[in-house]
């Protein structure tokens, strides 16, 4: 990704207030994002909403990179009514991490992270209601990792609640 | 006052009411008679499959190139084809077309590169078995045959 | 524990759907009541789960196209277009400005659509059934002009990555045109039948607050947002398309309640026409496709594009590895952020407030569900 360094005056401020929890302020296709280590996430959702109008949380979800040490990316995307401006807080984090849940920030977060655990079986510590929200709850595995076993899941679900071979 | 005479005498509820009185007239009858009368489907309606033929020669149009079942989202068609010695040209065996998994998207008559495969107006699809939504070759070449309804 | 009484009230436990008339869809709503007051509520989707984020992981950017319009099938073209969008704005094309306004004049024709058919629901979820027949007449007309032009009617597949998927067709513009004519003194007509009459009033009024800035804390999104007076619609804030050219006003109003969101899509409808009245008078001459090539394939990166869809922003979030298929496509469907905010807006309030409630917020459960 070609992305180009993002600079302004929220990127300093932001910079001054996480310092080095900041990995990278950039821009790609006039989109902007922070990367940040995973324990800085909520606090700087936090910082953004009090002092910066970031007060719309549009959307949270995930990407799975079986290949990487940190599994998955944890998007998070913003929205400021105020300012009329969109930027993404992305960060990479573990396959058995427990990142902190954002609902105590933007109330949006709470389903979103349920989808995230749903697909991606990532679970938020502290989130309410840690539960499916999609699938089944007596659905085995998370659907969304990048693995080759998603048919066997649907064929084991199928034959254990309907009683037949196969649902394809 | 005004207000209070207008509750008193329905005013809101009558003019709703008159709206649809005036509704009633049959001019305004829009029911489609189907099937006693078959409803015109625009041109450009993605319905049934067919596979053309050359009408002067009576020969498929189809080159066997499988870009159609390249491009099917859902991969439902199936093209097999063999060589001829002869002209050393692919020529078209068999083609199946799964109409039970097909939305209609149309991908299949856009990659086709001789127009070949195309969606027809016909809409009628229903069969009474799962093996019926299937169709060879010979089904798609003869095209769709609307049934006619008689009352 | 001792036996209850006459005069004891119990919590009691209602379960709503998921096949209910008036939970648009496959919606189930566990309802925990004290006598006719809602004192929470739970909601349990995904009976419509299809997962197609997996889909779009196994399949080629061109041959995930038709799979967006099965999620908000009644914006199929909305759906169509903010895809089309985000592809395109990862292999940095922008189609040409015909098709430009092609795409315009058909997803407001489909706004129009989706709002007329929220409005046929949701009055016969009122219990107001004359709207019904109307308004999915007059949604008729417009999904003859989406027959005409690309030959499906629901799930249109109207778009392509890069521009149109068909030429324009002779007599479009006759055709909208003649809509729009039609279409005003037919809104006029429902104004006459509802907006006045006390029935309607007296069941929306009030019911179901949802203020500014909850609807901020809950990302909600559309028309529920501007009834509560935040005059905020993509088209205007980050015009795509071309909306920038267009000269229409983003109605609001202030009573946050469902009586005012009815208010916001009957005049966000006239705007609709108002627009199409401008598209359809320049269509400009050209290509209907950008140079994109027959295989697509965008450089590695990730792009969030979003769309005003007439429930709300409709977001497509794609992570490209620089393959042919998405690494990762994520859908910020508006239906489901909104229908989150339910819970908030029917606590406290009367059992028979629900359905109106949830038939306020204009949720298509094959979008919540995906």
């Amino acid at each position: 990704m070609a992305a180009t360094p993002w600079e302004g005056e929220l990127v300093n401020d932001v910079k001054r207030q996480f310092g080095a929890q900041i990995l990278e302020a950039s821009s790609y296709l006039d989109q902007n994002f922070f990367v940040v280590a995973p324990e800085a996430v909520i606090s700087l959702l936090e910082f953004l909403r009090l002092e910066a109008d970031f007060d719309y949380l549009v959307d949270l979800t995930a990407a799975h990179y079986p290949d990487r040490e940190n599994q998955f990316d944890l998007f998070y995307i913003l929205y400021s009514f105020a300012r009329n401006e969109r930027i993404r807080v992305k960060t990479s984090i573990a396959e058995t991490a427990t990142p902190s849940t954002a609902v105590g920030v933007h109330l949006t977060a709470d389903w979103l992270e349920r989808e995230v655990f749903d697909m991606f079986g990532i679970r938020f510590d502290g989130h309410p209601n840690m539960t499916r929200l999609l699938l089944p709850e007596d659905w085995q595995g998370y659907p969304l990792r990048k693995q080759k076993t998603l048919i066997d899941m649907d064929n084991r679900w199928v034959q254990e609640n309907l009683g037949i071979e196969s649902g394809q | 006052m005004k207000k209070f005479l207008r509750t008193i005498f329905l005013v809101d509820l009558l003019q709703g009411l008159w709206v649809t009185f005036r509704n009633q007239h049959p001019k305004h009858i829009y029911t489609e008679q189907y099937p006693a009368e078959r409803p015109k489907v625009a041109e450009r309606y993605r319905g049934a499959p067919r596979l053309n033929i050359n009408p002067d020669n009576g020969e498929t149009l189809c080159i066997a190139c499988n870009l159609c079942a390249l491009a099917c989202p859902e991969n439902l068609i199936v093209v097999t084809s063999e060589r001829n010695e002869q002209t050393r040209r692919k020529e078209l065996t068999e083609f199946t077309y799964d109409t039970s998994r097909c939305m209609f998207c149309g991908l299949c008559e856009d990659a086709c590169p001789v127009d070949a495969l195309e969606l027809t107006q016909d809409f009628e699809l229903a069969t009474y078995t799962r093996d019926g939504l299937i169709w060879d070759r010979q089904l798609l070449e003869e095209g769709p045959k609307p049934t006619p309804y008689r009352f | 524990m001792p036996e209850p009484t006459f005069l004891d009230s119990t919590e009691l436990v209602l379960n709503m759907g998921p096949q209910h008339p008036s939970t648009h869809g496959v919606l189930r709503v566990i309802l925990k009541l004290d006598g006719e007051k809602v004192i929470g509520t739970e909601c349990v989707i995904g009976y419509l789960h299809r997962g197609v984020e997996k889909i779009a992981e196994n399949r080629t950017y061109t041959m995930f196209a038709p799979y967006v319009d099965r999620m908000d099938y009644i914006a199929a073209i909305s759906n169509g277009l903010g895809y089309c969008l985000a592809v395109e704005k990862l292999l940095k094309v922008e189609a040409p400005p015909r098709a430009q306004v092609v795409r315009v004049i058909l997803t407001e024709l489909n706004r129009i659509a989706s709002h007329l058919f929220w409005l046929g629901t949701h009055a016969l979820d009122i219990g107001a059934i004359t709207p019904l027949f109307y308004t999915l007449r007059e949604r008729e007309e417009i999904l003859k002009i989406f027959e005409d032009y690309c030959g499906a009617r629901l799930t249109t597949h109207a778009f392509r990555i890069g521009g149109l998927q068909y030429e324009v067709h002779d007599g479009l513009e006759r055709q909208v045109k003649d809509f729009c004519d039609y279409i005003v003194p037919k809104i006029d007509e429902y104004e006459e039948l509802l907006t006045n009459n006390r029935i309607w009033v007296e069941r929306l009024k009030g019911v179901g607050i949802l203020t500014a800035d909850e609807c901020k804390q809950f990302g909600v999104t559309g028309p529920v947002l501007r009834a509560a007076g935040v005059q905020w619609d993509l088209r205007k804030a980050q015009p795509y398309s071309g909306y920038e050219k267009y000269d229409f006003d983003v109605p609001i109003a202030h009573g946050a309640d469902t009586y005012d969101r009815y208010v916001v899509r009957m005049l966000e409808m006239r705007q609709c026409v108002r627009i199409l009245r401008q598209a359809v008078e320049g269509i400009p001459e050209g290509p209907i496709l950008a140079k994109v090539g027959k295989v697509i394939k965008p450089a590695a990166g990730e792009a969030y594009v979003s769309i005003e869809a007439p429930k709300g922003e409709l977001g497509y979030f794609i992570v490209s590895d620089g393959s042919t298929q998405p690494y990762r496509l994520r859908v910020r469907p508006p239906s489901l952020i909104n229908l989150q905010a339910l819970d908030r807006m029917v606590r406290g309030g009367l059992v028979a407030d629900v359905v109106a409630i949830i038939g306020t917020l204009d949720i298509v459960l094959g979008e919540v569900d995906r």
